[in-house]
């Protein structure tokens, strides 16, 4: 498990995932803020964050679905498959690779672990050779589709680059 | 939203420079708190009415009844709510942690820059409990040190010249340097000594000059 304080474990876990709730709950009104009802009935569709989803789906609470970036059918999954290099993940969440890990124990979709690692694979080594041979002003272009880990891979890459040319 | 705020106060520590310190958060510190109390509150009338209902299972049970189905959907509808309440305060919990630890983290290694007195601009970000503590936190390095008998803030590459050129910042008066006294007087450009002048540009007393 990662480190309890760790920032970025933290947020990683404040993603917002679709939930099927399977049983009432009573007291927590402040979910749909629109009604005054202070109760959540079975069946109804929330987005919780993964750090509440992880622990209701465990207890049989809530049915997690996944976000719709991981859906066996759905354009992430195109576009990493024709070219995984230049898919802006960014701006579908921070930290894909993460919530991805995490998620992919519980959910039922088993083909969720061989796509992050097929999308990981073909972006690392793009990564790294932008990160060694860009002029800053490309790179700051390319940083802009990358998640979190990416951008500090990218980082590592370029720090390295730079020690060696000492 | 549930454990919302929690993970604003966390972004906030994300999105700074690391090893930089930004104001500290009392306005959003405490509004997570009273998210927390007003959990608290919640949880603990939901489990007074847990209780209840447990109760009326067990009279039923010595009469070989069960609960309704009504009774027990709602038996089930009482505990979720207690959990998704339990699991927000555990949430904001490791916020606030979180926070208060990184930023813990990044004092302490503020020790080992600067030499006791923390510069303004700095000590007006902390709040009341990190300065104690970092006050705290510099003694005890400043007493290991001592009781070694050997400096061990010092820069970990040795410099090429023992002497440096400076320009001083404020109006300090005659100060007994270790091999001259010399009169810190404003925009003075003086020749010292590194280890006299380190602790004054860690002041921010002293500007070092390139040559």
């Amino acid at each position: 498990m990662a480190n309890y304080y760790d920032i970025d474990d933290v947020l990683a876990e404040q993603e917002f995932l679709p939930v099927l709730f399977q049983q009432g709950a009573e007291g927590v009104g402040l979910f749909d803020s629109g009604d005054d009802a202070n109760e959540v009935e079975a069946g109804a569709k929330v987005e919780l964050p993964f750090c509440l989803a992880r622990d209701l789906h465990v207890r049989g609470v809530v049915a997690i679905d996944v976000p719709p970036y991981f859906r066996k059918v759905s354009r992430t999954r195109k576009e990493i498959e024709a070219d995984a290099a230049h898919v802006d993940l960014r701006s579908r969440c921070q930290y894909f690779y993460e919530l991805g890990l995490k998620i992919a124990p519980l959910a039922g979709d088993k083909s969720i672990g061989p796509f992050l690692l097929v999308a990981f694979q073909t972006r690392y080594k793009e990564v790294l050779v932008k990160a060694h041979t860009a002029a800053s002003a490309v790179a700051s272009k390319h940083l802009t589709l990358l998640t979190n880990e990416e951008v500090k891979l990218c980082e590592a890459g370029q720090s390295s680059t730079a020690a060696f040319k000492k | 939203m549930y454990g919302k705020k929690g993970s604003e106060l966390v972004k906030e520590l994300a999105s700074s420079e690391p090893g930089q310190l930004s104001a500290f958060n009392n306005d959003l510190f405490a509004q997570v708190i009273d998210e927390c109390t007003g959990h608290l509150h919640h949880l603990g009338s939901l489990i007074r009415k847990i209780e209840e209902l447990k109760k009326i299972e067990e009279i039923k049970k010595l009469n070989n009844q069960e609960l309704e189905e009504s009774e027990k959907q709602l038996l089930k509808a009482h505990n979720s709510g207690a959990l998704i309440h339990h699991l927000s305060l555990l949430r904001n919990k490791r916020c606030l942690m979180a926070y208060v630890y990184n930023r813990a983290e990044t004092i302490r290694s503020l020790g080992w820059a600067v030499e006791r007195v923390l510069p303004e601009e700095i000590e007006e970000k902390l709040s009341g409990s990190e300065k104690e503590y970092f006050k705290n936190h510099a003694a005890s390095l400043q007493s290991y040190m001592s009781e070694l008998d050997l400096d061990l803030a010092v820069d970990m590459v040795p410099p090429k010249d023992p002497y440096i050129k400076v320009r001083v910042l404020e109006d300090i008066g005659n100060v007994l340097l270790s091999d001259q006294s010399a009169n810190l007087a404003r925009h003075a450009i003086l020749f010292l000594r590194r280890t006299d002048a380190e602790q004054y540009i860690s002041q921010a007393i002293f500007t070092l000059m390139l040559w």
